[in-house]
């Protein structure tokens, strides 16, 4: 690998960037990210809470031109904030004050934000050289202590994965690909697709909102061939169900959670094209693809090797990055660099493409006032089921659901709320004090009146 | 019953069993906030409320009208948006 990468490798004139009608080439992109760079403060860290794409964009590059180590959390809640703000006392925060999910008023570290904005001012500006082994971004996952767990990503491997996957999905030009993508930048997948992606790959990205049906299909109605949308099953089904017309598309890509066959045969006919989907997770990126429709094998990208660590772990080293990583799931490996997913491994749950640990959440539950005894439990179609959610059954008394669930709220990310919580008088614990799967199951499928 | 209050109890049966949602329609509160503090959806219902109001009123929601609007304040604003972009 080089010693230096440049910011963007692409030609001043290409576009790589698309804001409703308006085309951003790369020289007003660089533009726009010298006039902020030259703004931001003399700091380490910057926490990126952009809501609008390109606004999220212009920090991310103008943090690294400056040096400084972008930290990306796609979960907002008031408490991840504090923890952030607490591991990384250097900090400053780059808002828009746009829409979307922000930190709740009370939030000290949003006083002397960095107000990014597009300036506008130019059409050139220069594409600065990062040292390929420099920390470029760092990534939360939930740990299974509860503490959120940092992945620090060197440029050079942020650009390796680019290019790698640019080169599995066709993104190599001349012609510039499209990319309308329903996920948010701050998220690992949308962060690498669309944020990533246009400095070193023959792409540009569309701005949204694209949450919607209707807004998805307006997008990629405004965007000229060739065309990709970058989604999620959820809203793959979503988009799907609304039976909007959408124009030629060269591929659907979906990420966060496994595709049903079914969902992806059905896109495919309605829309005539191929639907991919990607491997990742927050610790290492994207590493593999599948088309979900040929079966359950998936390739990992060129560069990225997977050995075993013990039963049913898994190491995988990436490109740029300084040391192995141990994959969430447990995985069967094919031959010819394939493999097939057996599953996540235990206590890790997944919804809307965030990932938490049930140690963790019965750790905030035990937590609540007046909670003696408590566990969140994960229905048996999770992984399958694109709207499932978690129930939590605890031991309050003089408590209602309600209060345990308020109490909850700004402690857990919302797509971790329990849908149900369920008052009983005691969990089926063990000799030693374990709530065996068993049990678990045995609790669950329990007539809710029973249960009370 | 008046036109009003007729919608917002079909869009609450509507969003009970879009969500499958363990209470009945007049458990929820019209005033009180569809998500965070009140009945507490997130965005993935969001999806869900969307893809059934499109099938039921032949319209769909969009995110500048939950900027501005407002909409999913509560099941009043939401039912009231319903009742004025509806096609079917």
């Amino acid at each position: 690998m080089p010693e230096t990468i440049p910011l963007t490798d692409r030609a001043p004139g290409e576009i790589m960037f698309r804001r409703g009608a308006e085309a951003i080439t790369i020289g007003r992109f660089l533009a726009d990210v010298a006039a902020l760079a030259a703004s931001l403060p003399d700091r380490a860290y910057a926490l990126n809470l952009c809501s609008d794409r390109y606004h999220a964009l212009l920090g991310l590059a103008a943090a690294v031109s400056r040096g400084h180590v972008m930290l990306l959390s796609a979960d907002r809640t008031e408490r991840r904030l504090d923890e952030i703000a607490a591991a990384y006392p250097d900090l400053y925060v780059m808002t828009d004050g746009g829409i979307g999910p922000q930190p709740s008023g009370g939030w000290h570290p949003l006083a002397g934000a960095v107000q990014v904005e597009a300036m506008g001012q130019g059409q050139s500006g220069p594409s600065p050289e990062i040292p390929a082994d420099r920390v470029a971004i760092i990534g939360f996952t939930s740990g299974s202590t509860g503490e959120p767990a940092a992945h620090p990503k060197p440029w050079g491997a942020l650009v390796g994965a680019t290019r790698a996957a640019a080169a599995r999905f066709g993104f190599q030009g001349p012609e510039v690909t499209n990319l309308v993508a329903t996920v948010p930048p701050q998220h690992m997948y949308g962060f690498e697709t669309t944020m990533a992606m246009p400095l070193h790959a023959a792409t540009a990205s569309h701005d949204g909102p694209h949450f919607y049906p209707v807004e998805i299909a307006e997008a990629l109605h405004a965007v000229p061939a060739p065309r990709v949308l970058i989604t999620t099953p959820l809203q793959m089904r979503a988009l799907l169900g609304s039976g909007e017309a959408l124009p030629d598309l060269a591929c659907v890509i979906s990420a966060t959670a496994p595709l049903a066959p079914e969902l992806a045969a059905g896109a495919e006919a309605a829309w005539e094209t191929e639907v991919l989907e990607i491997y990742g997770a927050t610790e290492i990126g994207s590493i593999a693809s599948r088309r979900t429709t040929e079966g359950d094998i998936w390739s990992l990208y060129d560069g990225i090797e997977f050995e075993r660590d013990g039963e049913d772990a898994v190491l995988v080293s990436v490109p740029g990055m300084p040391c192995p990583v141990v994959l969430a799931d447990a995985v069967a490996f094919e031959p010819d660099r394939r493999f097939r997913l057996l599953g996540r491994r235990a206590d890790m749950v997944k919804l809307a493409g965030k990932r938490a640990s049930l140690t963790s959440l019965n750790r905030l539950l035990l937590q609540v006032k007046g909670v003696e005894d408590g566990v969140f439990v994960a229905p048996e179609d999770l992984d399958i089921n694109p709207a499932a959610r978690l129930m939590v059954y605890a031991v309050a008394p003089d408590h209602s659901p309600a209060e345990i669930l308020a109490a909850l709220r700004g402690q857990v990310d919302p797509v971790f709320l329990p849908r149900r919580v369920v008052l009983v008088s005691s969990l089926p614990r063990n000799e030693i004090g374990k709530l065996t799967r068993h049990a678990l199951d045995a609790l669950r499928r329990q007539p809710v009146h029973e249960a009370e | 019953m008046s036109s009003a209050i007729a919608i917002e109890s079909e869009v609450a049966a509507l969003i009970v069993e879009a969500l499958h949602l363990e209470m009945t329609p007049e458990e929820i509160d019209p005033d009180a906030a569809l998500f965070g503090e009140g009945l507490g959806l997130d965005s993935i219902d969001a999806l869900e409320i969307a893809l059934a109001v499109s099938r039921r009123y032949g319209f769909q929601l969009r995110s500048d009208d939950e900027r501005n609007g407002q909409i999913f304040a509560s099941l009043r604003n939401l039912a009231a948006h319903i009742d004025k972009n509806r096609v079917q």
